[in-house]
Protein backbone atom coordinates (compact mmCIF):
# COMPACT_ATOMS: atom_id res chain seq x y z
CA UNK A 1 0.00 0.00 0.00
CA UNK A 2 2.72 2.43 1.02
CA UNK A 3 4.59 1.61 -2.17
CA UNK A 4 1.51 2.48 -4.21
CA UNK A 5 1.20 5.84 -2.45
CA UNK A 6 4.86 6.57 -3.05
CA UNK A 7 4.45 5.70 -6.71
CA UNK A 8 1.38 7.87 -6.96
CA UNK A 9 3.23 10.79 -5.40
CA UNK A 10 6.12 10.44 -7.76
CA UNK A 11 3.74 10.12 -10.70
CA UNK A 12 4.80 6.65 -11.72
CA UNK A 13 1.36 5.07 -11.21
CA UNK A 14 -0.40 4.06 -14.43
CA UNK A 15 -4.06 4.79 -15.10
CA UNK A 16 -5.71 4.17 -18.48
CA UNK A 17 -2.39 3.95 -20.30
CA UNK A 18 -1.23 7.30 -18.94
CA UNK A 19 1.26 7.92 -16.21
CA UNK A 20 -0.47 10.16 -13.69
CA UNK A 21 2.51 12.50 -13.48
CA UNK A 22 2.45 12.96 -17.21
CA UNK A 23 -1.29 13.45 -17.61
CA UNK A 24 -0.77 17.19 -17.65
CA UNK A 25 1.30 16.78 -20.78
CA UNK A 26 -1.71 15.33 -22.61
CA UNK A 27 -2.86 18.19 -24.82
CA UNK A 28 -6.55 18.51 -23.82
CA UNK A 29 -5.63 18.45 -20.12
CA UNK A 30 -2.80 20.89 -20.68
CA UNK A 31 -5.07 23.31 -22.52
CA UNK A 32 -7.68 23.05 -19.79
CA UNK A 33 -5.11 23.73 -17.09
CA UNK A 34 -3.66 26.69 -18.95
CA UNK A 35 -7.13 28.10 -19.55
CA UNK A 36 -7.89 27.83 -15.84
CA UNK A 37 -4.59 29.40 -14.85
CA UNK A 38 -5.00 32.31 -17.26
CA UNK A 39 -8.37 33.33 -15.84
CA UNK A 40 -7.50 33.13 -12.16
CA UNK A 41 -4.32 35.14 -11.80
CA UNK A 42 -4.29 36.18 -8.17
CA UNK A 43 -1.65 38.76 -7.47
CA UNK A 44 0.64 39.17 -4.47
CA UNK A 45 0.33 42.41 -2.57
CA UNK A 46 3.94 43.57 -2.57
CA UNK A 47 4.46 47.31 -3.09
CA UNK A 48 8.02 48.01 -4.13
CA UNK A 49 7.77 51.56 -5.44
CA UNK A 50 5.47 54.36 -6.47
CA UNK A 51 3.13 52.62 -8.92
CA UNK A 52 0.82 51.69 -6.04
CA UNK A 53 -1.75 54.52 -6.54
CA UNK A 54 -2.54 53.04 -9.93
CA UNK A 55 -2.90 49.59 -8.36
CA UNK A 56 -5.89 51.00 -6.50
CA UNK A 57 -7.39 52.40 -9.69
CA UNK A 58 -6.91 49.06 -11.43
CA UNK A 59 -8.35 47.01 -8.57
CA UNK A 60 -11.40 49.26 -7.98
CA UNK A 61 -14.57 49.51 -9.95
CA UNK A 62 -13.72 51.92 -12.76
CA UNK A 63 -11.06 49.83 -14.48
CA UNK A 64 -11.75 46.66 -12.54
CA UNK A 65 -9.06 44.14 -13.41
CA UNK A 66 -11.09 41.56 -11.51
CA UNK A 67 -13.21 40.96 -14.62
CA UNK A 68 -10.08 39.36 -16.10
CA UNK A 69 -9.62 37.26 -12.99
CA UNK A 70 -6.85 39.33 -11.39
CA UNK A 71 -7.49 39.94 -7.73
CA UNK A 72 -4.97 41.34 -5.23
CA UNK A 73 -4.75 38.77 -2.48
CA UNK A 74 -3.08 38.97 0.93
CA UNK A 75 -1.54 35.50 1.20
CA UNK A 76 1.26 34.80 -1.22
CA UNK A 77 0.97 31.03 -0.78
CA UNK A 78 -2.21 31.10 -2.85
CA UNK A 79 -1.04 33.56 -5.48
CA UNK A 80 0.43 32.97 -8.91
CA UNK A 81 1.13 36.49 -10.14
CA UNK A 82 3.66 38.98 -8.82
CA UNK A 83 3.37 42.64 -9.82
CA UNK A 84 6.62 44.56 -9.46
CA UNK A 85 5.20 47.99 -8.68
CA UNK A 86 7.91 50.34 -9.83
CA UNK A 87 11.37 51.02 -8.47
CA UNK A 88 13.21 48.18 -6.67
CA UNK A 89 15.89 49.32 -4.23
CA UNK A 90 18.79 47.18 -3.01
CA UNK A 91 17.06 46.49 0.29
CA UNK A 92 13.76 45.60 -1.38
CA UNK A 93 15.51 43.35 -3.93
CA UNK A 94 16.17 40.67 -1.29
CA UNK A 95 12.50 40.70 -0.26
CA UNK A 96 11.34 40.50 -3.87
CA UNK A 97 13.51 37.42 -4.33
CA UNK A 98 12.22 35.81 -1.12
CA UNK A 99 8.62 36.56 -2.10
CA UNK A 100 9.14 35.06 -5.54
CA UNK A 101 10.73 31.92 -4.11
CA UNK A 102 7.89 31.43 -1.64
CA UNK A 103 5.19 31.53 -4.30
CA UNK A 104 3.97 28.12 -5.53
CA UNK A 105 4.46 27.02 -9.13
CA UNK A 106 3.31 28.04 -11.71
CA UNK A 107 4.18 31.68 -11.10
CA UNK A 108 4.29 34.69 -13.37
CA UNK A 109 5.81 38.14 -13.03
CA UNK A 110 4.73 41.44 -14.57
CA UNK A 111 7.22 44.31 -14.28
CA UNK A 112 5.38 47.63 -14.18
CA UNK A 113 6.93 50.98 -14.82
CA UNK A 114 10.17 52.20 -16.32
CA UNK A 115 12.03 51.82 -13.03
CA UNK A 116 11.26 48.10 -12.82
CA UNK A 117 12.23 47.57 -16.46
CA UNK A 118 15.57 49.36 -16.61
CA UNK A 119 16.04 51.71 -13.67
CA UNK A 120 14.20 54.49 -15.50
CA UNK A 121 14.51 57.86 -13.81
CA UNK A 122 16.99 56.42 -11.31
CA UNK A 123 19.57 55.29 -13.88
CA UNK A 124 22.37 56.91 -11.87
CA UNK A 125 21.08 56.27 -8.36
CA UNK A 126 23.31 54.49 -5.86
CA UNK A 127 20.59 52.35 -4.31
CA UNK A 128 18.36 51.21 -7.17
CA UNK A 129 18.49 47.85 -8.96
CA UNK A 130 18.73 48.64 -12.67
CA UNK A 131 15.91 46.41 -13.85
CA UNK A 132 14.11 43.76 -11.83
CA UNK A 133 14.98 41.04 -14.39
CA UNK A 134 18.44 40.93 -12.81
CA UNK A 135 16.85 39.29 -9.75
CA UNK A 136 13.86 37.28 -10.97
CA UNK A 137 12.56 36.19 -14.41
CA UNK A 138 9.94 38.54 -15.87
CA UNK A 139 7.12 37.54 -18.23
CA UNK A 140 5.60 40.85 -19.32
CA UNK A 141 7.02 44.38 -19.22
CA UNK A 142 4.62 47.33 -19.06
CA UNK A 143 6.28 50.73 -19.62
CA UNK A 144 5.08 54.05 -18.22
CA UNK A 145 5.74 56.09 -15.11
CA UNK A 146 3.37 54.94 -13.70
CA UNK A 147 1.64 52.88 -16.45
CA UNK A 148 -1.93 53.89 -17.18
CA UNK A 149 -4.58 51.43 -15.99
CA UNK A 150 -5.38 50.57 -19.61
CA UNK A 151 -1.73 49.66 -20.24
CA UNK A 152 -1.73 47.69 -17.00
CA UNK A 153 -4.77 45.67 -18.10
CA UNK A 154 -3.23 45.11 -21.54
CA UNK A 155 -0.22 43.65 -19.74
CA UNK A 156 -2.49 41.23 -17.91
CA UNK A 157 -4.17 40.25 -21.21
CA UNK A 158 -0.78 39.67 -22.84
CA UNK A 159 0.20 37.40 -19.97
CA UNK A 160 -3.06 35.46 -20.33
CA UNK A 161 -2.39 35.00 -24.04
CA UNK A 162 1.10 33.78 -23.23
CA UNK A 163 -0.20 31.27 -20.68
CA UNK A 164 -2.92 29.97 -22.99
CA UNK A 165 -0.39 29.42 -25.76
CA UNK A 166 1.54 27.21 -23.35
CA UNK A 167 4.22 29.69 -22.22
CA UNK B 1 4.22 35.92 29.58
CA UNK B 2 7.14 35.95 27.22
CA UNK B 3 7.39 38.68 24.63
CA UNK B 4 7.38 37.64 20.99
CA UNK B 5 8.86 39.63 18.13
CA UNK B 6 6.64 39.77 15.06
CA UNK B 7 7.54 41.16 11.67
CA UNK B 8 4.88 43.12 9.81
CA UNK B 9 5.67 43.71 6.14
CA UNK B 10 6.86 44.55 3.54
CA UNK B 11 4.74 41.79 1.96
CA UNK B 12 1.57 42.54 3.89
CA UNK B 13 -1.82 43.94 2.80
CA UNK B 14 -1.62 47.09 4.91
CA UNK B 15 2.11 47.54 5.38
CA UNK B 16 3.01 49.44 2.23
CA UNK B 17 6.67 49.69 1.29
CA UNK B 18 8.14 49.19 4.74
CA UNK B 19 8.10 46.86 7.71
CA UNK B 20 7.45 47.07 11.44
CA UNK B 21 8.96 45.06 14.23
CA UNK B 22 6.27 44.45 16.83
CA UNK B 23 7.05 43.13 20.32
CA UNK B 24 3.81 41.48 21.36
CA UNK B 25 2.72 40.18 24.75
CA UNK B 26 -0.25 38.01 23.86
CA UNK B 27 -2.34 40.35 21.76
CA UNK B 28 -0.96 43.58 23.21
CA UNK B 29 1.83 45.40 21.40
CA UNK B 30 4.39 46.58 23.95
CA UNK B 31 6.93 48.07 21.55
CA UNK B 32 7.09 48.90 17.89
CA UNK B 33 10.03 49.75 15.67
CA UNK B 34 9.64 50.91 12.09
CA UNK B 35 12.08 49.40 9.59
CA UNK B 36 12.38 51.99 6.84
CA UNK B 37 14.55 52.33 3.76
CA UNK B 38 12.85 49.94 1.34
CA UNK B 39 12.25 52.66 -1.23
CA UNK B 40 15.35 54.77 -0.69
CA UNK B 41 16.17 56.01 -4.17
CA UNK B 42 18.60 58.74 -3.16
CA UNK B 43 16.47 61.59 -4.46
CA UNK B 44 18.60 64.20 -2.73
CA UNK B 45 21.81 62.79 -4.24
CA UNK B 46 20.32 62.26 -7.70
CA UNK B 47 19.03 65.85 -7.66
CA UNK B 48 22.61 67.13 -7.44
CA UNK B 49 23.41 65.56 -10.81
CA UNK B 50 20.51 67.05 -12.78
CA UNK B 51 19.74 70.56 -13.93
CA UNK B 52 17.07 72.58 -12.15
CA UNK B 53 14.34 71.77 -14.70
CA UNK B 54 15.28 68.08 -14.89
CA UNK B 55 14.86 67.92 -11.14
CA UNK B 56 11.12 68.63 -11.29
CA UNK B 57 10.12 65.01 -12.10
CA UNK B 58 12.79 63.72 -9.71
CA UNK B 59 11.46 65.52 -6.63
CA UNK B 60 7.91 64.68 -7.72
CA UNK B 61 8.68 61.00 -7.03
CA UNK B 62 9.04 61.89 -3.32
CA UNK B 63 5.33 61.27 -3.12
CA UNK B 64 3.40 60.60 -6.31
CA UNK B 65 0.14 60.49 -4.35
CA UNK B 66 0.26 64.25 -3.95
CA UNK B 67 2.34 65.23 -6.97
CA UNK B 68 1.02 68.79 -7.26
CA UNK B 69 1.97 70.08 -3.83
CA UNK B 70 5.29 68.23 -3.65
CA UNK B 71 6.69 70.01 -6.71
CA UNK B 72 5.16 73.30 -5.52
CA UNK B 73 7.78 73.74 -2.80
CA UNK B 74 10.74 72.88 -5.00
CA UNK B 75 9.65 75.27 -7.75
CA UNK B 76 9.10 78.07 -5.26
CA UNK B 77 12.58 77.59 -3.79
CA UNK B 78 14.16 77.77 -7.27
CA UNK B 79 12.18 80.93 -8.02
CA UNK B 80 13.39 82.46 -4.77
CA UNK B 81 16.98 81.63 -5.75
CA UNK B 82 16.58 83.24 -9.17
CA UNK B 83 14.49 86.16 -7.94
CA UNK B 84 11.56 85.53 -10.27
CA UNK B 85 8.06 86.90 -9.66
CA UNK B 86 5.50 84.71 -11.42
CA UNK B 87 2.36 86.09 -13.15
CA UNK B 88 -0.92 86.30 -11.26
CA UNK B 89 -2.70 83.78 -13.51
CA UNK B 90 0.02 81.19 -12.91
CA UNK B 91 -0.48 81.58 -9.16
CA UNK B 92 -4.17 80.80 -9.50
CA UNK B 93 -3.58 77.79 -11.75
CA UNK B 94 -1.04 76.51 -9.22
CA UNK B 95 -3.58 76.93 -6.44
CA UNK B 96 -6.21 74.99 -8.39
CA UNK B 97 -3.80 72.14 -9.19
CA UNK B 98 -2.51 72.06 -5.60
CA UNK B 99 -6.00 71.76 -4.14
CA UNK B 100 -7.05 69.10 -6.65
CA UNK B 101 -3.93 67.21 -5.70
CA UNK B 102 -4.88 67.51 -2.03
CA UNK B 103 -8.35 66.09 -2.74
CA UNK B 104 -6.88 63.16 -4.68
CA UNK B 105 -4.43 62.41 -1.88
CA UNK B 106 -7.02 62.65 0.91
CA UNK B 107 -9.44 60.39 -0.97
CA UNK B 108 -6.67 57.82 -1.30
CA UNK B 109 -5.84 58.11 2.41
CA UNK B 110 -9.47 57.83 3.49
CA UNK B 111 -9.94 54.84 1.21
CA UNK B 112 -7.05 53.08 2.92
CA UNK B 113 -8.44 54.03 6.34
CA UNK B 114 -11.75 52.47 5.28
CA UNK B 115 -10.07 49.23 4.33
CA UNK B 116 -8.14 49.21 7.62
CA UNK B 117 -11.43 48.81 9.46
CA UNK B 118 -12.70 46.35 6.85
CA UNK B 119 -15.09 48.66 5.04
CA UNK B 120 -14.48 47.76 1.40
CA UNK B 121 -17.49 49.59 -0.02
CA UNK B 122 -16.05 52.92 1.04
CA UNK B 123 -12.71 52.05 -0.55
CA UNK B 124 -14.54 51.64 -3.86
CA UNK B 125 -16.41 54.93 -3.37
CA UNK B 126 -13.35 56.97 -2.49
CA UNK B 127 -11.14 55.55 -5.21
CA UNK B 128 -13.89 55.96 -7.80
CA UNK B 129 -14.49 59.60 -6.92
CA UNK B 130 -10.75 60.14 -7.09
CA UNK B 131 -11.07 59.38 -10.80
CA UNK B 132 -13.20 62.55 -11.22
CA UNK B 133 -10.16 64.64 -10.42
CA UNK B 134 -7.68 62.40 -12.21
CA UNK B 135 -9.72 63.04 -15.37
CA UNK B 136 -9.49 66.78 -14.74
CA UNK B 137 -5.73 66.43 -14.35
CA UNK B 138 -5.58 64.53 -17.61
CA UNK B 139 -7.54 67.31 -19.33
CA UNK B 140 -5.26 69.99 -17.90
CA UNK B 141 -1.83 68.39 -17.89
CA UNK B 142 -2.02 65.24 -20.01
CA UNK B 143 -1.13 62.83 -17.22
CA UNK B 144 -3.15 61.13 -14.51
CA UNK B 145 -0.80 61.04 -11.56
CA UNK B 146 2.71 62.20 -12.38
CA UNK B 147 2.15 65.49 -14.20
CA UNK B 148 5.32 67.55 -13.85
CA UNK B 149 3.15 70.59 -14.35
CA UNK B 150 4.93 73.29 -12.37
CA UNK B 151 8.19 74.67 -13.73
CA UNK B 152 10.35 77.50 -12.40
CA UNK B 153 8.66 80.61 -13.80
CA UNK B 154 5.06 79.44 -13.97
CA UNK B 155 3.07 76.46 -15.22
CA UNK B 156 3.30 74.44 -18.42
CA UNK B 157 -0.16 74.85 -19.96
CA UNK B 158 -3.07 77.25 -19.70
CA UNK B 159 -6.51 76.02 -18.63
CA UNK B 160 -7.97 74.23 -21.68
CA UNK B 161 -11.23 75.19 -23.35
CA UNK B 162 -14.24 73.97 -21.40
CA UNK B 163 -12.22 73.33 -18.26
CA UNK B 164 -14.31 75.74 -16.18
CA UNK B 165 -17.64 74.05 -17.00
CA UNK B 166 -16.24 70.56 -16.63
CA UNK B 167 -14.61 71.36 -13.30
CA UNK B 168 -17.77 73.01 -11.93
CA UNK B 169 -19.90 70.06 -13.03
CA UNK B 170 -17.58 67.62 -11.30
CA UNK B 171 -17.34 69.74 -8.15
CA UNK B 172 -21.15 69.88 -7.91
CA UNK B 173 -21.30 66.11 -8.14
CA UNK B 174 -18.47 65.72 -5.66
CA UNK B 175 -20.18 67.96 -3.12
CA UNK B 176 -23.28 65.80 -3.26
CA UNK B 177 -21.07 62.78 -2.74
CA UNK B 178 -19.43 64.38 0.31
CA UNK B 179 -22.81 64.38 2.08
CA UNK B 180 -23.15 60.68 1.30
CA UNK B 181 -19.67 60.05 2.71
CA UNK B 182 -20.61 61.69 5.97
CA UNK B 183 -23.77 59.64 6.33
CA UNK B 184 -22.35 56.36 5.12
CA UNK B 185 -18.84 56.46 6.60
CA UNK B 186 -18.43 58.94 9.42
CA UNK B 187 -21.80 58.26 11.07
CA UNK B 188 -21.38 54.51 10.66
CA UNK B 189 -21.45 52.78 14.01
CA UNK B 190 -18.83 50.19 13.11
CA UNK B 191 -16.41 52.85 11.94
CA UNK B 192 -16.96 54.96 15.06
CA UNK B 193 -16.41 51.97 17.34
CA UNK B 194 -13.22 50.97 15.56
CA UNK B 195 -11.67 54.46 15.51
CA UNK B 196 -12.99 56.47 18.50
CA UNK B 197 -10.36 56.52 21.23
CA UNK B 198 -7.84 54.59 19.14
CA UNK B 199 -4.37 56.13 18.89
CA UNK B 200 -5.07 59.23 20.95
CA UNK B 201 -2.41 61.89 20.34
CA UNK B 202 -2.76 64.67 22.87
CA UNK B 203 -2.05 68.29 22.00
CA UNK B 204 1.21 68.56 23.97
CA UNK B 205 2.47 65.19 22.67
CA UNK B 206 1.73 66.21 19.09
CA UNK B 207 3.73 69.41 19.50
CA UNK B 208 6.57 67.62 21.31
CA UNK B 209 6.88 64.92 18.63
CA UNK B 210 6.83 67.48 15.83
CA UNK B 211 3.80 66.07 14.06
CA UNK B 212 2.60 68.15 11.09
CA UNK B 213 -0.41 68.52 8.85
CA UNK B 214 -3.88 67.05 9.41
CA UNK B 215 -2.54 64.89 12.24
CA UNK B 216 -1.49 68.00 14.17
CA UNK B 217 -4.79 69.73 13.40
CA UNK B 218 -6.71 66.71 14.67
CA UNK B 219 -5.00 67.27 18.05
CA UNK B 220 -6.34 70.80 18.30
CA UNK B 221 -3.43 72.88 16.99
CA UNK B 222 -4.41 75.35 14.28
CA UNK B 223 -1.28 75.28 12.14
CA UNK B 224 -1.36 75.49 8.37
CA UNK B 225 1.28 77.01 6.09
CA UNK B 226 -1.47 78.21 3.76
CA UNK B 227 -2.62 80.60 6.53
CA UNK B 228 0.60 81.17 8.47
CA UNK B 229 2.74 82.08 5.49
CA UNK B 230 0.46 82.39 2.43
CA UNK B 231 1.98 81.41 -0.88
CA UNK B 232 0.55 81.41 -4.44
CA UNK B 233 -3.01 82.80 -4.34
CA UNK B 234 -4.00 81.61 -0.87
CA UNK B 235 -3.94 85.13 0.58
CA UNK B 236 -6.76 86.20 -1.78
CA UNK B 237 -9.04 83.27 -1.00
CA UNK B 238 -10.99 82.80 2.19
CA UNK B 239 -11.10 79.39 3.77
CA UNK B 240 -10.93 78.00 7.27
CA UNK B 241 -8.57 75.45 8.81
CA UNK B 242 -10.62 72.53 10.14
CA UNK B 243 -9.46 71.29 13.54
CA UNK B 244 -10.64 68.65 15.99
CA UNK B 245 -9.94 68.32 19.70
CA UNK B 246 -9.90 64.58 20.31
CA UNK B 247 -6.73 63.60 18.47
CA UNK B 248 -7.83 60.00 17.83
CA UNK B 249 -8.10 58.09 14.57
CA UNK B 250 -11.66 59.29 14.01
CA UNK B 251 -10.62 62.93 14.42
CA UNK B 252 -7.78 62.50 11.93
CA UNK B 253 -10.23 61.06 9.40
CA UNK B 254 -12.68 63.87 10.17
CA UNK B 255 -10.09 66.60 9.59
CA UNK B 256 -9.32 65.10 6.20
CA UNK B 257 -13.01 65.01 5.35
CA UNK B 258 -13.50 68.67 6.29
CA UNK B 259 -10.40 69.58 4.29
CA UNK B 260 -12.06 68.04 1.25
CA UNK B 261 -14.95 70.49 1.69
CA UNK B 262 -12.54 73.39 2.07
CA UNK B 263 -10.58 72.33 -1.02
CA UNK B 264 -13.76 72.24 -3.10
CA UNK B 265 -14.59 75.77 -1.96
CA UNK B 266 -11.03 76.99 -2.71
CA UNK B 267 -11.13 75.54 -6.25
CA UNK B 268 -14.50 77.20 -6.89
CA UNK B 269 -13.26 80.60 -5.70
CA UNK B 270 -10.00 80.31 -7.65
CA UNK B 271 -11.82 79.35 -10.86
CA UNK B 272 -14.15 82.34 -10.51
CA UNK B 273 -11.46 84.87 -9.56
CA UNK B 274 -8.78 83.78 -12.04
CA UNK B 275 -7.41 86.80 -13.94
CA UNK B 276 -6.31 86.88 -17.57
CA UNK B 277 -2.70 87.21 -18.54
CA UNK B 278 0.46 85.21 -19.08
CA UNK B 279 0.95 81.79 -17.53
CA UNK B 280 4.73 81.95 -17.20
CA UNK B 281 7.66 84.31 -17.40
CA UNK B 282 10.55 83.52 -19.70
CA UNK B 283 13.17 81.37 -18.00
CA UNK B 284 16.13 79.82 -19.89
CA UNK B 285 15.93 76.07 -20.48
CA UNK B 286 18.90 75.50 -18.17
CA UNK B 287 18.48 78.15 -15.47
CA UNK B 288 21.68 79.21 -13.71
CA UNK B 289 20.73 80.92 -10.44
CA UNK B 290 23.34 83.06 -8.69
CA UNK B 291 25.24 81.79 -5.65
CA UNK B 292 23.02 81.55 -2.61
CA UNK B 293 20.49 79.49 -0.74
CA UNK B 294 16.73 79.37 -0.47
CA UNK B 295 14.13 77.73 1.74
CA UNK B 296 10.50 77.30 0.88
CA UNK B 297 7.68 75.51 2.59
CA UNK B 298 4.22 74.53 1.43
CA UNK B 299 1.34 72.60 2.93
CA UNK B 300 0.97 69.23 1.25
CA UNK B 301 -1.87 66.83 1.95
CA UNK B 302 0.20 65.14 4.68
CA UNK B 303 1.60 68.31 6.20
CA UNK B 304 4.33 70.82 5.78
CA UNK B 305 7.16 70.04 3.37
CA UNK B 306 10.36 72.09 3.35
CA UNK B 307 12.92 72.45 0.56
CA UNK B 308 16.36 73.86 1.24
CA UNK B 309 18.41 74.44 -1.91
CA UNK B 310 22.01 75.67 -2.09
CA UNK B 311 23.28 76.96 -5.41
CA UNK B 312 26.99 77.31 -6.26
CA UNK B 313 26.36 79.36 -9.39
CA UNK B 314 26.31 76.43 -11.85
CA UNK B 315 23.27 74.99 -13.62
CA UNK B 316 22.94 72.13 -11.11
CA UNK B 317 22.02 72.53 -7.43
CA UNK B 318 24.82 72.00 -4.92
CA UNK B 319 22.43 70.48 -2.39
CA UNK B 320 18.71 69.80 -2.24
CA UNK B 321 17.44 68.94 1.22
CA UNK B 322 13.86 67.74 1.52
CA UNK B 323 12.19 67.66 4.89
CA UNK B 324 9.21 65.44 4.20
CA UNK B 325 5.94 65.39 6.19
CA UNK B 326 5.58 61.63 6.58
CA UNK B 327 9.03 61.39 8.13
CA UNK B 328 7.94 63.76 10.87
CA UNK B 329 4.62 62.02 11.38
CA UNK B 330 6.47 58.70 11.60
CA UNK B 331 7.73 59.65 15.07
CA UNK B 332 4.16 59.47 16.36
CA UNK B 333 3.77 55.88 15.17
CA UNK B 334 5.93 54.05 17.80
CA UNK B 335 4.54 56.42 20.44
CA UNK B 336 0.92 55.55 19.62
CA UNK B 337 1.54 51.82 19.16
CA UNK B 338 2.43 51.14 22.77
CA UNK B 339 0.00 49.01 24.81
CA UNK B 340 -2.63 48.72 22.09
CA UNK B 341 -4.17 45.54 20.67
CA UNK B 342 -2.53 44.31 17.51
CA UNK B 343 -5.77 44.77 15.56
CA UNK B 344 -5.55 48.52 16.09
CA UNK B 345 -2.13 48.85 14.42
CA UNK B 346 -3.55 49.16 10.85
CA UNK B 347 -6.04 51.77 12.01
CA UNK B 348 -3.33 53.84 13.71
CA UNK B 349 -0.93 53.49 10.80
CA UNK B 350 -3.43 54.40 8.09
CA UNK B 351 -5.10 57.17 10.09
CA UNK B 352 -1.70 58.91 10.32
CA UNK B 353 -1.64 58.66 6.50
CA UNK B 354 2.04 57.73 6.37
CA UNK B 355 3.65 56.83 3.10
CA UNK B 356 7.04 55.12 3.07
CA UNK B 357 8.05 56.72 -0.26
CA UNK B 358 8.05 60.07 1.45
CA UNK B 359 9.96 58.79 4.49
CA UNK B 360 12.78 57.16 2.54
CA UNK B 361 13.08 59.59 -0.37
Amino acid sequence: MMRKVEEWKEGRCRLFHFEIGKIQDWKPVKDLLNWARAWSLWSVHLCTGCCSPELMAVACSRFDAERFGTLPFPTLRECDLLFILGVVSEKMAKRVKITYEQMPEPKYVIALGDCAISGGLWWDSHNVVQGVDKIIPVDVYVPGCPPRPEAWIQGIRLLQKKIMEGR
Amino acid sequence: MSIMRVRWGPQHPVSGQWAFWLDVDGDIVVNMEPDIGYTHRGIEKVAENRTYIQNVPVVERTSVFDAGNIVFGYVQAVEELMGIEIPERAKYIRTIVGEMSRIVSHLYGLGLLAIAVGFETMLMWFINDRELFLDLFEMLTGARITYSFFIPGGVLHDLPQGFYDEAMRRLDYFERRLKDYWKMFFLNRTFITRTRGVGVLKREDAIRLGVVGPNLRASGVEADVRKDEPYAAYDQIDFIIPTEKEGDAYARGGVRFHELEQSVSIIRQALKKIPDGKIRVKVPITPTPPKGEAYSRVETARGEIGYYIISDGSNRPYRVKISAPSFRNLLAMPFLSRNVPMADIPTIYLSLDLIPLDVDR
